[in-house]
């Protein structure tokens, strides 16, 4: 990571306040492009709260946010994810009654057609370009075994799986992640992160949300601290795995 | 997860540049040349079974009416208690234009076409901002007050008020009166043709959004679509069905009755669809002709109680086959099957090879990882 690179999301003083409680207070964040940057923080720290913000799901009170180069905020969530971004969620959200297929046929059609397209006059049958192209991402992540069953009938780990190819076939420039690896075996995280760390390779940057600190240090290149919506610490993983304010309101009883 | 490598990736999106599957397929023109079979004979077979002709004429216009439905309830899962709306503008509208513009049926049908796009739109717009219960209440409440409309003494003189709207001509196509078998074939054809749209519609992208919208619209929204305008394109197009259904009831009755935009019959249509099986299409076509069929010939050999034999089916349908009439077919082959392959091989059914393969590499790997 050089200095030279451009940053390709910038936070700058974004609040939240969910009633009385301050969710996010002034949180800034500056993510390189091409860079794995992890966020990390005790339960209720804000690090869902501060993706949500990103994506237009949940809308920040102040502050702004520019994503290469153009300001975000307040745009409609299908027109921010449309500008090249991707959200895995903390609970896999996929299509349950469609097949692993369609469900990310879909977010290939959404790459190739926009946010709208009247297409009636093409039959997604298999064979259909965007069928086979769904079926090498469904490969990739390693759910090649039964395509057309129903999404409803994976595990909750593959259901991550198929959530990451259905973000994966949206090609997109920034891939949002929330603990994807939180319910899959060991030899699955780490196959899971030898993905993230090649789609890296490629050119893709990652936000990176993790309670394992053994993905967090073998992921990431730099990493963002919260506590209470604060951000408490940031840096190259070394230094913030030595930063006292961090172990005190951390890693202290996690780190091993 | 260990075929994630370098050259598993790299070797992706290279079969993305194979063709485009024909639109229609030998199967697909099996299933319409069948349907386009039986509905043709209608007027015949109805007879056979106790009908009669002109009951083949109604089926056929609910058909159209319940198959649109299914365009929206069964693709985006979206209950509409208000399609009576629809229906009976597009009754009105047409009605209006042949007593007092034209009396031949294209144009009708084009001024109401027209008119009821604009309807769809607006209702669309004010109802689909909210889903499940509310989007039903919404919709119902505005078909309320379209019926509060047309019976109002300010437009009583047009609409005719609770008489309904009366002194029609009958209506001409190319000159000639349309009497009998020709309403019939006429109303045939947008049937077959709404049929042949809705299959192709299930099978496009846009109709793989749509039932993506019924599954989980917030992941499509956050997958970068734009989930109101699609919902609104089903809705619309849903309506218009709807819409054509009412103007042809017009030329099977030169007459609009005040019940065409009343809650009942979009009631009628919910039904219909319920009983008939939701989001199979061909499901609430069997459903009108079932309903249609029990009001007008087995009504007559129940006598006074038939509601109340065709309320407690409803009840047995919705508790016991909640996929409807196409759910009962399904059941019946499946277990049919289950015998034939049980007697043939007579063991039990196996899992499906792939998961059996899949099982397999999963232990695979774990021993070797435990190695």
């Amino acid at each position: 990571m050089t200095a030279m690179k451009t940053p390709i999301l910038e936070v700058r003083g974004v609040s939240k306040s969910f009633g009385g409680l301050r969710a996010l207070n002034d949180v800034n964040l500056t993510v390189q492009e091409g860079s794995i940057h992890a966020i990390i923080g005790p339960n209720g720290a804000g690090k869902s709260t501060l993706l949500n913000v990103l994506i237009g799901l949940i809308e920040a009170d102040e502050g702004t946010i520019t994503y290469a180069g153009e300001r975000i905020r307040g745009l409609s969530p299908h027109t921010i994810i449309q500008k090249g971004i991707a959200r895995v969620f903390q609970t896999p959200q996929i299509f349950p009654g469609l097949t692993l297929v369609e469900n990310v046929a879909i977010a290939a059609l959404a790459k190739r057609d926009g946010q709208f397209g009247l297409r009636i006059l093409e039959s997604l049958r298999p064979g259909h370009p965007v069928m086979a192209e769904a079926e090498e991402h469904l490969v990739d992540v390693g759910l090649a075994g039964h395509l057309r069953s129903e999404a409803q009938h994976l595990s909750r780990g593959d259901k991550r799986r198929l959530e990451l190819a259905l973000c994966l076939a949206a090609r997109p420039r920034l891939l949002l992640l929330d603990e994807p690896t939180a319910g899959m075996s060991r030899h699955d995280t780490n196959s899971t992160i030898e993905l993230l760390k090649h789609l890296s390779r490629k050119g893709m940057t990652k936000i990176v949300i993790e309670h394992d600190m053994h993905v967090v240090f073998s992921l990431s290149e730099r990493i963002t601290v919260l506590a209470q919506g604060t951000v408490i610490a940031e840096g190259a993983p070394q230094e913030v795995r030595g930063n006292p304010r961090v172990q005190e309101a951390y890693l202290g009883g996690a780190h091993t | 997860m260990s075929n994630i490598t370098e050259a598993g990736l790299a070797t992706g999106y290279a079969r993305a540049a194979s063709r485009q599957p024909a639109l229609v397929t030998g199967t697909d023109l099996l299933v319409i040349g069948a349907f386009v079979l039986v509905v043709l004979t209608m007027p015949w077979w109805l007879v056979l079974i106790a009908g009669y002709e002109a009951l083949a004429t109604k089926i056929v216009i609910w058909a159209i009416f319940a198959l649109g439905f299914d365009i929206l309830l069964g693709f985006t899962g979206y209950l509409s208690f208000g399609h009576a709306a629809f229906f009976g503008s597009a009754a009105y509208i047409t009605g209006l234009s042949l007593k007092h513009l034209t009396s031949d049926i294209v144009p009708a049908m084009a001024i109401s076409f027209a008119g009821l796009f604009v309807i769809a739109l607006v209702i669309g717009v004010l109802t689909l901002r909210r889903s499940g219960i509310y989007f039903s209440i919404l919709t119902l409440a505005f078909a309320e007050m379209a019926h509060a409309l047309i019976l109002s003494s300010t437009l009583q003189a047009w609409t005719g008020g609770d008489n309904g709207l009366t002194g029609l001509p009958t209506p001409t196509l190319l000159g000639s009166p349309m009497r009998g078998l020709t309403v019939f074939y006429f109303a045939s054809a947008f049937l077959v043709a709404g049929f042949i749209a809705a299959l192709v519609i299930r099978r496009s992208p846009f109709g793989l959004m749509l039932r993506a919208i019924k599954e989980n619209p917030m992941r499509l929204e956050y997958t970068g679509v734009n989930v109101f305008a699609y919902k609104m394109s089903a809705f619309v197009i849903s309506a218009m069905y709807a819409g054509i259904a009412g103007s042809l009831t017009v030329i099977y009755e030169p007459y609009v009755a005040t019940e065409y935009i009343y809650w009942s019959t979009s009631g009628e249509v919910v039904i219909m669809s319920v009983i008939g099986g939701v989001g199979t299409l061909i499901g609430p076509i069997l459903g009108a002709g079932f309903m249609l069929y029990f009001e007008n010939v087995i009504q007559g050999f129940i006598g006074e109680q038939w509601k109340l034999v065709l309320g407690l089916i409803f009840v047995f349908m919705v508790i016991f086959l909640p996929g409807g009439f196409v759910d009962l077919a399904r059941q019946i082959w499946r277990s049919l099957g289950h015998r034939i392959r049980a007697r043939r091989y007579n063991v039990p059914d196996m899992a499906p090879e792939a998961d059996e393969d899949r099982l397999r590499r999963r232990l695979d790997r774990e021993e070797a990882e435990a190695r």
